[in-house]
């Protein structure tokens, strides 16, 4: 297994340089759906079976096919060369910072929330930093005995409903607010248009638009 | 211990086969699939020909049974001609992903209900002796994983479309992933009914719940929607816009000859058998026997492949029976389908299934 989650991790290392460094955009998204996948195989080789799926489906599959489909149809050009300018320190500055943070946080645990109703804890060795957390209240048999699944649903709607509501109707302006801006507005055919803009800007209208202003 | 837990529950037992059997299956099911494949071109061409009252291929070997061998030979000597605008890579990645993503999901189908090797089959799982599953991968949730595996086809397609650098292939590229990524909502809301019913996304779970009555029966509208969404799913008619010949030149994969556009080929038909074998996991009782008749040894196990294949093929065979029946749907219409019609259905049939299996809990 720890095999598996080396190969795994070498792999979504090099694809997430891949993400940064490739000349070409669309390169870099499919790099990124490469270590979207890699990071899948290191939950599964974890035991996460739910996660896995979940993480292919949603990023992968879903969320990454547009980027790429968004991409491939705007064909924006290949940029030439990396730009060390303002935005590219705050990028590296964060980046580190996360790093360093997650770093800690792998050796010495993490502390969710303050009451400790879910805390993670180290269980584990330092030399086996994969298997090291653990949840307070159930242990690692309980969890894959009643199934992925069922924990992540139990949890989604007892302790964390609120904040699953209140993403889902996040999700749901978001889709309504999409919808509403690319709806083509009201009553104005082309034509109509066509004539507004005739009346606002004259002097650009062709010979014949012209005569037909003067006439109308 | 935990090698004990996952015996008895039934979880974490990926990579638990030894490393020979995990291979041994893993070359029987993709020449074994490679096969259908081949064979199911045949078939679709026997069936097309049938129902045009024409007599099909029928030229190589006996009955024609041959006409796959000649076929995937004269793929393979073919000169193979490419684009030159193309992009190097992705011209090659295409079509190898539109065939590995589509043999990879079916690691996870189980043929057949766990068979105990020296031991007995006390509940779901096995008293001593050695469980053999009838998959390669036994994941938890192999309903999600093949769902998920099949949904990275779609990168196959638009790929192949985009790096031919060539607008037939762009714009039948746009069409099928845009197809694609709408009907996969349909197909998962109309799996939701029946993972409610079982409560597990354990495709060998599923089918165990329905030993007394099959899914069909239970959810018929999801059974039909399924098989709707599965149709456009796998491009077939009369959902085939990707590859409309008689609209588009040819779709996704124009600028393909030679064993790369085999390779298409050979996803689209391996998909088509994963959709039939989900829907015969779901809705049709997988490999129960229509007899109420379960061993638990060798001989039940394998009686339970041929249970699974036969309603397989029947399922296939039904597949092309539409193809060469019903027109093609304009596009807008598909899109209306999908969206307007498939998708609220879906959700009335899991708000329905889940108030009454909470109901009946209570």
């Amino acid at each position: 297994m720890s095999v598996i989650i080396w190969v795994a991790g070498v792999l979504a290392a090099l694809s997430a340089l891949g993400v940064v460094f490739s000349p070409q955009p669309l390169y870099s998204a499919l790099s990124l759906v490469l270590t979207i996948g890699a990071l899948a195989v290191i939950f599964l080789a974890l035991n996460a079976q739910f996660l896995f799926v979940v993480q292919l489906i949603v990023y992968a599959g879903a969320v990454m096919v547009l980027f790429v489909f968004i991409i491939a149809l705007l064909s924006p050009e290949a940029e030439d060369r990396v730009r060390v300018d303002f935005r590219f320190v705050i990028g590296a500055v964060v980046a580190l910072g996360i790093t360093v943070a997650m770093t800690v946080a792998a050796r010495n645990g993490i502390t969710f929330n303050a009451s400790n109703v879910f805390r993670a804890q180290q269980i584990g060795q330092a030399s086996d930093p994969y298997h090291a957390f653990a949840f307070d209240q159930s242990d690692i048999g309980t969890v894959n005995t009643a199934g992925n699944v069922q924990v992540v649903g139990g949890q989604l709607f007892t302790t964390f409903l609120l904040p699953f509501e209140i993403t889902s109707l996040l999700l749901l302006v978001a889709v309504v607010g999409a919808v509403y801006l690319t709806r083509r507005r009201g009553t104005h055919t082309r034509p109509l248009r066509r004539e507004a803009a005739l009346a606002r800007r004259p002097d650009l209208a062709l010979e014949e638009d012209r005569i037909e202003v003067e006439v109308g | 211990m935990i090698g004990a837990f996952s015996d008895v529950f039934n979880v974490g037992r990926v990579g638990e086969d030894g490393i020979v059997v995990l291979f041994v299956k893993a070359v029987i099911v993709l020449l074994a699939l490679a096969t259908a494949a081949a064979y199911l071109t045949f078939a679709e061409r026997k069936v097309a020909a049938r129902i045009q009252l024409r007599v099909g291929p029928n030229r190589v070997g006996p009955l024609g049974l041959l006409q796959p061998a000649a076929d995937a030979v004269k793929l393979l000597f073919k000169e193979n001609a490419a684009p030159s605008g193309r992009d190097k890579l992705l011209y090659m990645v295409g079509p190898a992903l539109a065939g590995g993503a589509a043999i990879f999901a079916f690691a996870a189908i189980p043929i057949s209900g766990l068979t105990c090797v020296g031991g007995q089959l006390v509940g779901q799982g096995c008293n001593g002796g050695y469980a053999f599953h009838w998959d390669i991968i036994h994941v938890n949730v192999s309903l999600l994983f093949v769902l998920a595996v099949t949904s990275l086809g779609v990168y196959s397609l638009f790929l192949g479309g985009w790096s031919a650098n060539s607008k037939y292939s762009l714009l039948g590229g746009l069409r099928s992933s845009a197809q694609l990524i709408s009907y996969e909502m349909a197909v998962a809301f109309a799996l939701v009914g029946a993972v409610i019913l079982a409560g597990s996304l354990d495709l060998e779970k599923i089918v165990l719940a329905q030993h007394g009555v099959w899914f069909v029966v239970l959810q018929p509208l999801a059974f039909i929607l399924y098989f709707a969404a599965a149709l456009a799913e796998t491009n077939r008619l009369p959902f085939d816009l990707p590859e409309a010949e008689t609209e588009l030149v040819a779709g996704y994969h124009t600028e393909y000859s030679s064993m790369r556009f085999g390779f298409y080929f050979l996803g689209e038909y391996i998909n088509m058998v994963i959709v039939c074998a989900i829907a015969t996991l779901v809705f049709l009782g997988g490999w129960l026997p229509l007899l109420p008749w379960i061993h638990s040894d060798w001989l039940g196990g394998l009686v339970g492949v041929g249970w699974f294949l036969a309603k397989v093929t029947a399922l296939l065979f039904v597949m092309m029976w539409l193809r060469w029946t019903i027109p093609r749907f304009r596009y807008d219409r598909l899109m209306n389908i999908g969206w307007k019609l498939l998708l609220p259905l879906g959700l009335i049939n899991i708000v329905v299934t889940g108030a009454i299996v909470a109901v009946r809990a209570s």
